[in-house]
Formats: structure tokens, sequence, C-alpha cells
């Protein structure tokens, strides 16, 4: 699946209530003259993240209603799918994530060497804490991951990189609408999808509550057990 | 003196109880009202017909233990149960569950739907804005 792409890219940021952050993160995208269309994805926002995004210079696609982190990427790699571009970066609008280092995403992409690349927070040591129940979650996924034959370090970093063979994969199968993560990358891994990671430095993520935080973790595991199983049974019975 | 009756003749005891009339009409008579009921909320448009045999299926099937319980009762022998009311909690309850599961799947299916339609409305309402701004860039339409 891994090939020669087309060099312009698009950069998603999926967004939900972000007005205050996206300023920042817009303004550290546009300080490293990429070059790359930046899409930011308002998933039925409350407050101005729209405007504050379009003030910004981004291109703007507006949810009607909320429907998911995972929905509103989907989205963005629909929207990517029908321009030109020949790879996508997907970064999170809270800032958690360093513009500067989209290059040591894309490289590998741009020289062929896979479909997709992970933005590691543990591939090298970078100083990175994650809170101990948080942690504990991490090594369990990471630990499928290696069991499904997956040799990845940070499974749930929402920092990628892709080209169209994953935008295409993404687009169109049963992509999650809240939670896309290990289970993705396993049956992406299990479709014949090259992933690669590379070693980026991450701050901690500012917003009172994450995917992964309190409560919401014990449905997350359940429902990344739920969706292996799944695409085991899948796998087996194709 | 006392006599003794072992578990199985008291199962038959339970068994071998008359059928009531009173039971039998009570059946009919709430067979016939679910139908009703089906068919005023078809013709309200408040139930699609193709949510509807289900329902006539469980009316008819009540209709036909009302007017002709021994399958019931022949029912109830084979499953062990010791009164016919208890094969009828029994099915109704498993009847509830499918049912429950089928909407579920149905729930999922429109889920998936509406999320598909919201996306699709974003994109094109995007697309729209770009064209009103010549100067930002073009989006290709599927298939174009």
């Amino acid at each position: 699946m891994t090939g020669r792409e087309p060099t312009k890219g698009t950069v998603i940021l999926p967004a939900y209530n972000e007005a205050d952050r996206l300023p920042d993160v817009l303004g550290g995208i546009s300080s490293c003259n990429l070059g790359l269309e930046v899409v930011v994805i308002d998933d039925g926002s409350h407050d101005a993240t729209a405007a504050t995004a379009r003030a910004h210079g981004a291109t703007v696609i507006s949810h009607p209603l909320n429907l998911g982190y995972g929905a509103a990427l989907q989205t963005g790699y629909k929207y990517a799918l029908r321009t030109q571009t020949g790879f996508l970066v997907q970064m999170d609008a809270d800032g958690q994530h360093d513009p500067s280092q989209i290059p040591l995403l894309v490289e590998p992409l741009l020289r062929g060497e896979c479909d997709l690349v992970i933005g590691s927070r543990f591939a090298e040591e970078t100083g990175y804490k994650m809170g101990a129940f948080r942690s504990i979650g991490r090594r369990v996924m990471t630990g499928v991951a290696h069991l499904a034959g997956l040799q990845v370090t940070d499974p749930t970093s929402g920092f990628q990189a892709m080209n169209r063979s994953m935008l295409e994969r993404y687009a169109s199968g049963d992509f999650p609408a809240d939670y896309p993560d290990v289970d993705v990358l396993i049956r992406a891994h299990w479709g014949g999808c090259k992933v690669l990671e590379r070693s980026v430095e991450m701050s901690e993520s500012l917003r009172a509550s994450t995917l992964h935080g309190g409560t919401r973790s014990f449905y997350y595991a359940y429902r990344m057990i739920l969706s292996l199983l799944g695409a085991a049974f899948a796998r087996r019975s194709a | 003196m006392t006599s003794k009756i072992s578990i199985e003749e008291l199962r038959d005891l339970f068994l071998s109880a008359p059928e009531s009339d009173a039971t039998r009409w009570i059946g009919i008579f709430l067979s016939l009202a679910l139908v009703s009921v089906v068919l005023w909320l078809v013709s309200r448009r408040s139930l699609r017909e193709e949510l509807t045999p289900i329902w006539m299926g469980a009316a008819l099937a009540f209709v036909v233990v009302s007017v002709e319980p021994r399958a019931l009762f022949a029912l109830t022998r084979a499953i062990g149960a010791w009164t016919p009311s208890s094969t009828l909690f029994f099915l109704g309850e498993f009847f509830l569950l499918v049912i429950c599961l089928n909407y579920a799947v149905r729930i999922s299916r429109a889920g998936d739907q509406i999320r598909c339609l919201a996306q699709e409305v974003a994109l094109l309402r995007t697309e729209l804005d770009q064209r009103t701004r010549p100067d930002t860039v073009s989006v290709e339409r599927p298939g174009s």
C-alpha cells in the first residue's frame, strides 16, 4: 500500500469548545510555515470555536451537532479525500501537540516507508508525565497492540500522519465515532497497512477531562476489548 | 392422618387444572386490543408498516394460545415448567429481549446514518462557503 505521495498536505484539528486554545495552536502551526492547509472540524461547539478558527485563516467544517471525537476525525478524512491532498496530519486542538514536529511525522510518508506515522511520547525518553491510572491503561493497550503484532509504544496518541491509502480506509470503513485508538490501529495493521512511530515531545493536555480519564476509562477499556474481539472474529471469519 | 404427594404428582395436578373461560376471553380481548392499537398507530403514521409484523405475530400467537391452550400445556410439560402462565411469562420475557436487541441494532444503524448525514451536511456547507470565496481551495465531490 505504500508509495510515493504528492507533497501537498492537510492538517486537521477536531475541536469541541476550544475557542480559548485555538489561537495559540493555529498561530503555532502558521509560524512553522509548513505550507499545509489547516482544517478545524468544529464538532458542534457551543462557543466561538468556528469563528476563532476562521479568523486565524483555517478552513472550518462545522458539524450541525456534536458527533464525537472519532466522527470529527473522520469528517476531516473525508474532506481531505475530496481535495488533492497527498497526506494528512491530525493534531489535538488543545495545544498538546507541537506543530514544529509535523515534519518528523511526514517525512517517512513522503519517502513511501509507511502508510501511517504515530507521534509517540514513549518511543524515547521525553519526560512526558502521565497519571498512574492512564499510564496503566496505556501499558495495557500497548500490550494488546504487541499481542496483535503491532509494535508501537503509544497507541493512544492522537498526533498522527497518514497517506491517502489510510484516508480511504478510515473514511469508508466503520470508523468509531467516539474513541478511535488501538483497535483502529490494529485493524489497519491486520489490513496490511504499515505503521511506524516517531518520537515526539508533547505537553500534557490542558483539558479538564480527557478521552481516557476518569470513569470514561472503564468504558474506554470495555470498548477497546469489544472492538478488538469483533475485529478478531471478523478476521477469522474472512 | 396426612397423605403424601410427590413433586411429579403435584406438577401434574397444576397442569391438569381446568382452563378458565374468563382467562381465554381475556386473552382474546387483549390480542384484539393489541391488533387495534397497532392499526391505529399505523393509521396515524406513528408506526411504520415494516415494524408491525412482529406485533401482529405476537397478537396472533396470543389468540392461538387463548383459543387452543393444549399447545401451551404441551410446551409447559416439555420445558419442565409447572404452570402455563409461567411458560407465557418466560416466552414473553424472551420475546421482549429479542425485540430490545432488534431495536438496538436499528438504533445503531440509524445512528451511523445520522452521523454520515451530519458529516455530509458539514462538508457541503464548507464547500458552499469555499465556492463563495474563490480564493480558497476547491473541493471535489466524490466521483467527479
